[in-house]
């Protein structure tokens, strides 16, 4: 449902923001605009160089280890990889709740919980690198045959490391925005202003993270 | 400086805590089942070889509308853009549209590639059919290595 | 300071309650040298940066198609003066075949780049927007303030790279792979490939941090009474300019990441099947596509046209509405067809890749959406036609070269029908004929656009006149200059010469445009020399031109001219005036002009907008 509006409101005649929003809150949602281009770009070379080659690794194949229960569990470590980010968004939104409520406690709760599951998927990113890294994966060299047997070119490896890796450097990003969030918050800088919009748009951000993992997963993992 | 940022602003919500927090746990349990739905095809996928290509295509096809279920949730409930005025909601939707035509064209051409590549290269062709040993595990293909 | 005194002066006469206003001036606070001119916040000043930077680059990237102009136009001949200048690089005073692809390059990625779209709609849209929607400054003056910095960086990276050993990037300005994905492949493929990657990156990054500004100052700062349709068509024009730069850079970005990878981390996102001769070896790169490359870049590229041509369709609407004392023409047609432009410019791309091996079937229906661009622009050649008819026109410095630039945008926009064609391609693509059209339609007009612009808002920028006969010299002999350099490379395109060559003379079917291509390079410096005297002209003008003695000297109706003379930072002194009116009451009610703050009085005609 839209918002409520008065019924006389003439949003375009100026004076005033036709969306009812902040400037910095539109500026984030149109950067963030920007960068699903980026990123849409990204994927959608992927999907050009796979529709253009004969075949393409099982991603299955390639992604069925878990740290310490050995290898053979497909999908397993990044269902793992997956819930976390919902977890530390559905924190982040609880932050940004908080903020409108203009509870500072709980906004400081909410934001260490974000960072903690930025952190940890940060972590999981960092341990399947490795792994891969360690089995001969790396950008430039794939050890991983096609689904149907044939060899296959480097790129798989090429646009999982780098896509992942733009990835990974949003989450870092984001994590880094949300620590800054937490020192203002600590230091009552929202208190003073008498508002939380700035956790507002670190929240758009950290959301738009995780909808990148939302495709991400699903191209590299499932499809 | 002069600027009086808060003219931008022409009213505020009543804030309605319990109810926004209700529908933050509706929306995290309704993601959470579709990412289960889309783990569970996905295995489906992985276990049966055997899938016919219609089927497996069908499949595909399924988990990529759940994602984009699953992009719709988080951009209109956790990025409250549902609750956006409406002619906000389309300076963002209505542009996303372009990717449309910017997914079709280029997966079109790739797949034009692959096929002119296929018709005028038999050489490609034939080598992209040869089976090979699967290498072992942990030695790092050098020989794909670029030298510069 | 003499201005200052000069603008309380001009105040003080103007206004008599602005004295109370005095809590609104918290920026009265000494603004030290480094604040003001360097790292200025104020859109005013950002403007003039972006705009003395452009300047600069456009003489440089002028001076290289001097350059291999000289080359083109005497083949046999050497200019010893050339080797004291680029050292090995014109040996024996004839310049060097790498150099001469590096000058090329060059020439594209700095008009293109740093001229046309930094120059360009980083000077208006800082300077305008704020002043015509009736704004004290933009959105966030700290992020405006970066984004010129980001482009003084990448112009300092793009500017080094012509001074390393191998030379600056050398593949043509859409450096395309493999060439420009392999160092061994030439020269200009090394560090200078590097380096232009880098500073493309620092410039998208400026595009991006502009442009968030643009769009949201557009939309939520506008003064009461603003609505979106009662913005001059400038501000529409750079609003869409904005939302283009938004979405069409990324993409770009991402294509050089995947470059740069291609590089230096030995993937093969654009790489297959390379056999090279420079190191008589098979690459093991496989599966990788330099069509993908061609599409990313065109993504962007093909948009970019228009981030260049639509700032100035809307300062050439803006000019040409304010002296021709008339109404423009079909308001809404123009934001209209501005708008169909920016949504076509996204779907066109493939194009410029109608030979490259994109699939034929596809490329058919990137004909047909590529020709529908054709109605568009149209609809604002006649709709700007239509506001000339008629009209009282004062020929001023700026509204010739906005009659200049429909002309061009029409001879230049016919020629764009032809090579919309896939199959009339097949014979036009990388000849003369595609230089010439694009020239004509985004490089040329667009420079004119640039140019009314400059002359008409110059007086609002500095305070003073630019000098008219230079003003009237530079346009004449810049206007017949452009027709006689492009006009004849449509011919030679037709017979096929092929564009990027260095020397012609071994090829029996060119020798015939010896004598042509010799008068192309002469008139190629006459015009170059008069842009000289227009650089002198501003640069004068900005100390020594003719004062401006009253606060709006065009009779202009929009809002820039109720601020003073010379506003200081913030715009306006007092409260921001209200709008009443759209900008094009001119010639209404037998009044010459109505400024936009004057309220609709009773007995007033109804407004025209449609």
């Amino acid at each position: 449902m839209a918002q409520a509006v008065p019924a006389e409101q003439k949003w375009w005649s100026g004076g005033k923001s036709p969306f009812n929003v902040e400037y910095g809150k539109l500026m984030m949602w149109y950067f963030l605009m920007s960068d699903a281009f980026t990123f849409g770009a990204f994927l959608i070379s992927y999907g050009t160089i796979r529709f253009a080659s004969n075949s393409w690794p099982d991603p299955n194949e390639v992604f069925q280890s878990f740290p310490g229960l050995g290898s053979g569990l497909p999908l397993l470590f990044v269902s793992l990889m997956t819930f976390i980010l919902i977890i530390s968004s559905v924190t982040m939104v609880l932050a940004v709740q908080a903020g409108h409520a203009m509870d500072k406690k709980s906004v400081v709760r909410n934001l260490v919980l974000t960072i903690i599951g930025g952190i940890a998927f940060l972590s999981c990113q960092a341990w399947e690198w490795s792994h891969l890294y360690h089995e001969g994966a790396w950008w430039g060299s794939n050890p991983f045959l096609n689904a149907d047997g044939t060899k296959a070119t480097t790129n798989f490896s090429n646009f999982f490391f780098t896509i992942t890796g733009f990835h990974g450097f949003h989450v870092f990003s984001g994590v880094v925005i949300n620590i800054i969030m937490l020192i203002m918050t600590l230091n009552n800088v929202f208190e003073r202003k008498g508002h939380y919009l700035m956790i507002e748009k670190a929240g758009l951000y950290w959301h738009f993270v995780d909808l990148v993992w939302v495709f991400v997963f699903t191209v590299f993992y499932l499809v | 400086m002069h600027q009086d940022n808060n003219t931008e602003i022409t009213f505020h919500h009543e804030y309605d805590r319990e109810a926004s927090r209700k529908e933050v746990v509706k929306i995290t349990v309704i993601l959470s089942v579709i990412t289960l739905i889309e783990l569970a095809l996905g295995f489906w996928l992985y276990k049966s070889p055997g899938m016919s290509s219609f089927m497996v295509t069908l499949v595909k096809g399924v988990i990529l509308i759940l994602m984009l279920a699953k992009a719709f949730y988080i951009v209109a409930y956790f990025m409250h853009l549902k609750h956006e005025l409406r002619n906000m909601i389309m300076t963002i939707v209505v542009p996303l549209l372009l990717f449309v035509w910017f997914i079709i064209a280029f997966l079109a051409d790739g797949n034009s590639y692959k096929n002119l590549k296929n018709t005028y290269d038999p050489y490609h062709k034939e080598q992209s059919q040869k089976k090979v040993e699967k290498a072992e595990h942990g030695s790092k293909e050098t020989d794909t290595k670029v030298g510069h | 300071m003499s201005q200052e005194v000069n603008l309380n002066d001009q105040v003080g006469a103007m206004t008599t309650h602005e004295v109370h206003h005095d809590e609104h001036h918290g920026h009265h606070h000494k603004e030290t040298f480094i604040t003001k001119y360097v790292f200025s916040q104020d859109h005013k000043m950002i403007a003039k940066q972006f705009l003395i930077t452009g300047i600069i680059w456009a003489i440089i990237g002028g001076l290289f198609s001097v350059m291999f102009r000289l080359q083109l136009g005497f083949p046999n001949e050497t200019f010893p003066f050339l080797e004291n200048i680029l050292g090995k690089w014109a040996a024996g005073g004839k310049i060097q075949p790498e150099f001469y692809y590096a000058l090329t390059t060059m020439h594209g990625t700095v008009l293109v780049f740093f001229v046309l779209t930094a120059g360009l709609s980083g000077t208006f849209s800082n300077f305008l927007i704020p002043l015509q929607v009736g704004a004290r400054d933009m959105a966030s003056p700290f992020m405006n303030m970066l984004s010129y910095w980001f482009f003084f960086v990448a112009s300092i990276i793009m500017i080094s790279s012509l001074f390393v050993q191998t030379g600056p990037a050398s593949g043509g300005w859409t450096v395309y792979p493999p060439l420009s994905a392999l160092g061994d492949a030439s020269e200009g493929s090394k560090i200078g490939m590097d380096l232009w990657l880098i500073a493309m990156a620092l410039f998208v990054v400026n595009s991006l941090l502009g442009s968030l500004n643009y769009i949201s100052t557009i939309l939520n700062m506008r003064t009461k009474g603003m609505s979106m349709t009662r913005m001059p068509l400038t501000i529409w024009a750079l609003f869409f300019t904005a939302v283009l730069g938004v979405l069409s850079f990324p993409v770009l970005l991402s294509g050089f990441i995947l470059l740069l990878f291609d590089r230096h981390a030995g993937t093969s996102f654009y790489l297959s099947d390379i056999f090279l001769a420079s190191t008589q070896k098979a690459l093991p790169n496989e599966g990788g596509s330099a069509i993908l490359y061609q599409h990313l870049f065109w993504f962007l590229g093909h948009p970019e046209v228009y981030i260049i041509i639509l700032p100035t369709m809307g300062l050439v609407s803006d000019v040409m509405s304010a002296n021709a004392r008339k109404p423009i023409f079909g308001y809404m047609a123009m934001v209209g067809s501005m708008f169909a432009i920016a949504v076509l410019a996204f779907l066109v791309w493939a194009h410029h890749m109608f030979v490259t091996g994109l699939n034929p079937f596809l490329g058919a229906f990137f004909v047909l959406l590529t020709l529908l661009i054709a109605v568009p622009s149209a609809i604002k050649v006649f709709n700007w036609l239509t506001t000339l008819w008629r009209g009282n026109l004062r020929f001023t410095p700026g509204m010739l070269f906005s009659i200049g630039f429909v002309s061009l945008f029409i001879s230049g926009g016919l020629t764009g029908i032809f090579l919309g064609n896939s199959t009339l391609d097949i014979h036009l693509h990388d000849t003369y004929f595609v230089i010439a059209h694009f020239h004509i339609v985004m490089g040329v007009s667009a420079f004119f656009g640039m140019f009314a612009g400059l002359y008409h808002w110059f007086p609002k920028m500095y305070g003073r006149y630019m000098n008219n006969t230079l003003a009237y010299i530079h346009f004449w002999i810049t206007l017949v200059g452009a027709y006689l350099i492009f006009w004849p490379m449509h011919y030679q395109g037709l017979a096929g010469v092929p564009r990027r060559y260095l020397d012609f003379s071994g090829w029996e079917s060119f020798n015939q445009f010896d004598g042509l291509n010799r008068f192309i390079s002469i008139v190629t410096i006459m015009v170059f020399a008069v842009q000289l005297l227009f650089v002198f002209n501003f640069f004068y003008s900005i100390f020594k031109g003719r004062r401006v003695t009253t606060q709006n000297p065009w009779g202009a109706t929009s809002l820039e001219w109720t601020t003073p003379i010379n506003p200081g930072h913030g715009n306006w002194e007092g409260e921001i005036p209200e709008v009443h009116r759209w900008a094009y009451d001119y010639g209404k009610d037998g009044r010459d002009f109505i400024p936009q703050t004057e309220p609709i009085s009773a007995n007033e005609s109804p407004e025209s907008k449609h």
